[in-house]
């Protein structure tokens, strides 16, 4: 009996070393020799439950004394064989770097590569760093020259004010003479009339006098 | 061709101006209404004459043309045309003669004073004192006239025309070491201007030259006067200027000249440094590295 779980034992030794190494190549396959893999770990995995259901049988027959450790061996082969599933399971859809060079052709970020567009990005982030240098210069710059065309123009605001106050007091002034001229004229004509009623005076008293003397005589 | 022509014309305008006036001095008809008539003529020919002479570019002969209007000027009792050609005859011996310019200009400024037209005389001021920069380099004069000038522009009221010839004298006077003078003078443009919305953007400008002279004479000093300055105008505190400035003390406390040099290129790297500021920044450069010096 025990002999036979022996048997038993090696066979899912050497199946599973098997199967575990298909497992490892199967990524790297594809197309038809994956799925023939595939199927031949398939069948494999069949033989191994098979072979467990046979030891199971076996430890039964064993009397209840030496069950335990045959019961306990079981077990963790049980596991071997569920964790063999499961990696089974997880090969069939892993990627492998050989689908990948595949597909972007050989050797496409070999460590030269990688090295040369490390270099590219620090010299885009150099430029990029100097333009923004560039740029505060010259929104400095512009700083700069607003604050002299502020100050200029607060001179010529000045300048404004002054001379608007100038005309005013100017308009004030010309007010003021054409007032006196105006006055001049007043004045002017009056003298005139003062000096024709004057004449008029003098005429009559001089008319007067010579009436009178002849009169006289 | 043309020019000698005019030259000729010109001479021979003035040779008849000079017999006018003879003649209407040795006359009695200088004594009637007639005598004032020739003057003015004579008056007028100097005028064509210092033209035409300007138009041939012979500026000392245009000087003296005007120079001599100017005086008949002075005779007839016209105040306004007589300083009129004193400052043609100026303008004109600017290009030949510096010093008879400032002559000529010196005596419009009288005349423009005794009428009370400040402003217009603090132009002048201006003018002569931008002749000693230039042609006679004779700072202090300029000096002189600058601060003048600026005194008549705050009596009228200019404060912008003001604070820009203190602005000048200020550069001067820390060119020349009178470093308190300076101080004083910024730190008073510095007040003026922080108020003023459109000017308070060059405020934080002459708070900064005024922080670089305290430096000069005590690096105590310039802390107490950035910190003061900070409080006064809080955007100063913001400016490149005011980290520049704390970046030195820093360097300066520990005697450590690269620091400073770093600073200081760091600085310039993004807005040049002008003449005035590099003279004063390595003035204070040579003061760490004297210290240094007498440390050994």
């Amino acid at each position: 009996m025990s002999s036979d779980f022996e048997t038993y034992e090696q066979d899912f030794g050497t199946i599973t070393a098997e199967v575990t190494n298909k497992i490892g190549r199967i990524p790297k396959l594809s197309g038809e020799e994956k799925t023939q893999l595939v199927l031949n770990v398939d069948k494999q995995l069949e033989e191994v439950r098979e072979l467990l259901e046979q030891m199971d049988l076996e430890v039964r027959e064993i009397p209840v004394q030496s069950r335990a450790m045959y019961n306990s061996r079981l077990k963790s082969y049980k596991q071997e064989m569920e964790k063999l599933e499961k990696d089974f399971k997880r090969s069939r859809i892993a990627y492998s770097d050989e689908v990948r060079n595949e597909l972007l052709g050989d050797d496409a970020i070999s460590s030269e590569g990688q090295r040369a567009h490390l270099l590219d990005n620090t010299e885009k982030l150099e430029r990029s760093s100097r333009r923004l240098e560039a740029g505060y210069q010259i929104a400095v710059e512009t700083e700069q020259v607003g604050q002299e065309i502020l100050s200029n123009l607060h001179t010529d605001r000045e300048k404004i004010q002054r001379a608007r106050e100038r005309l005013r007091e100017t308009d004030a002034n010309l007010g003021k003479s054409s007032r006196i001229l105006t006055g001049m004229l007043r004045r002017i004509i009056q003298n005139r009339v003062l000096i024709f009623v004057l004449g008029a005076v003098i005429l009559l008293t001089i008319i007067l006098a010579i009436y009178l003397n002849l009169r006289g005589h | 061709m043309d020019n000698s022509g005019k030259e000729k014309e010109a001479i021979q305008l003035m040779a008849d101006a000079d017999k006018k006036v003879k003649s209407s001095g040795s006359f009695l008809g200088g004594m009637f209404g007639g005598g004032h008539h020739k003057v003015e003529e004579a008056c007028e020919m100097y005028c064509r004459a210092a033209n035409m002479f300007k138009m041939v570019k012979n500026w000392s002969a245009s000087g003296n043309a005007f120079c001599k209007a100017a005086r008949l000027h002075m005779q007839l009792q016209n105040k306004h045309d007589c300083a009129t050609s004193f400052i043609d005859a100026g303008n004109a011996y600017k290009k030949a003669d510096p010093n008879e310019a400032i002559k000529c200009l010196n005596a419009a400024i009288d005349i423009y004073t005794d009428m009370g037209r400040f402003t217009i005389a603090a132009k002048h001021h201006i003018s002569i004192a931008e002749i000693y920069e230039a042609e006679l380099v004779d700072i202090e004069k300029a000096v002189a006239h600058y601060e003048q000038a600026a005194d008549y522009y705050k009596g009228e009221e200019s404060n912008s025309s003001a604070n820009k010839c203190l602005l000048k004298v200020g550069a001067y006077c820390a060119q020349l070491e009178q470093y308190q003078k300076a101080i004083e003078i910024y730190e008073q443009v510095g007040a003026n201007t922080m108020d003023n919305p459109l000017l308070k953007y060059s405020a934080k400008e002459y708070f900064f030259k005024a922080a670089l002279c305290h430096f000069i004479v005590d690096e105590l000093n310039a802390k107490i006067a950035v910190e003061k300055y900070e409080e006064m105008f809080p955007a100063f505190s913001d400016s490149r200027e005011c980290k520049l400035l704390k970046k030195l003390l820093e360097a300066h406390e520990e005697q450590n000249s690269d620091a400073f040099t770093e600073a200081v290129k760091e600085f310039d790297s993004i807005s040049r440094l002008d003449q005035w500021h590099t003279t004063l920044l390595l003035r204070i450069k040579k003061t760490i590295q004297g210290e240094e010096g007498d440390l050994k």
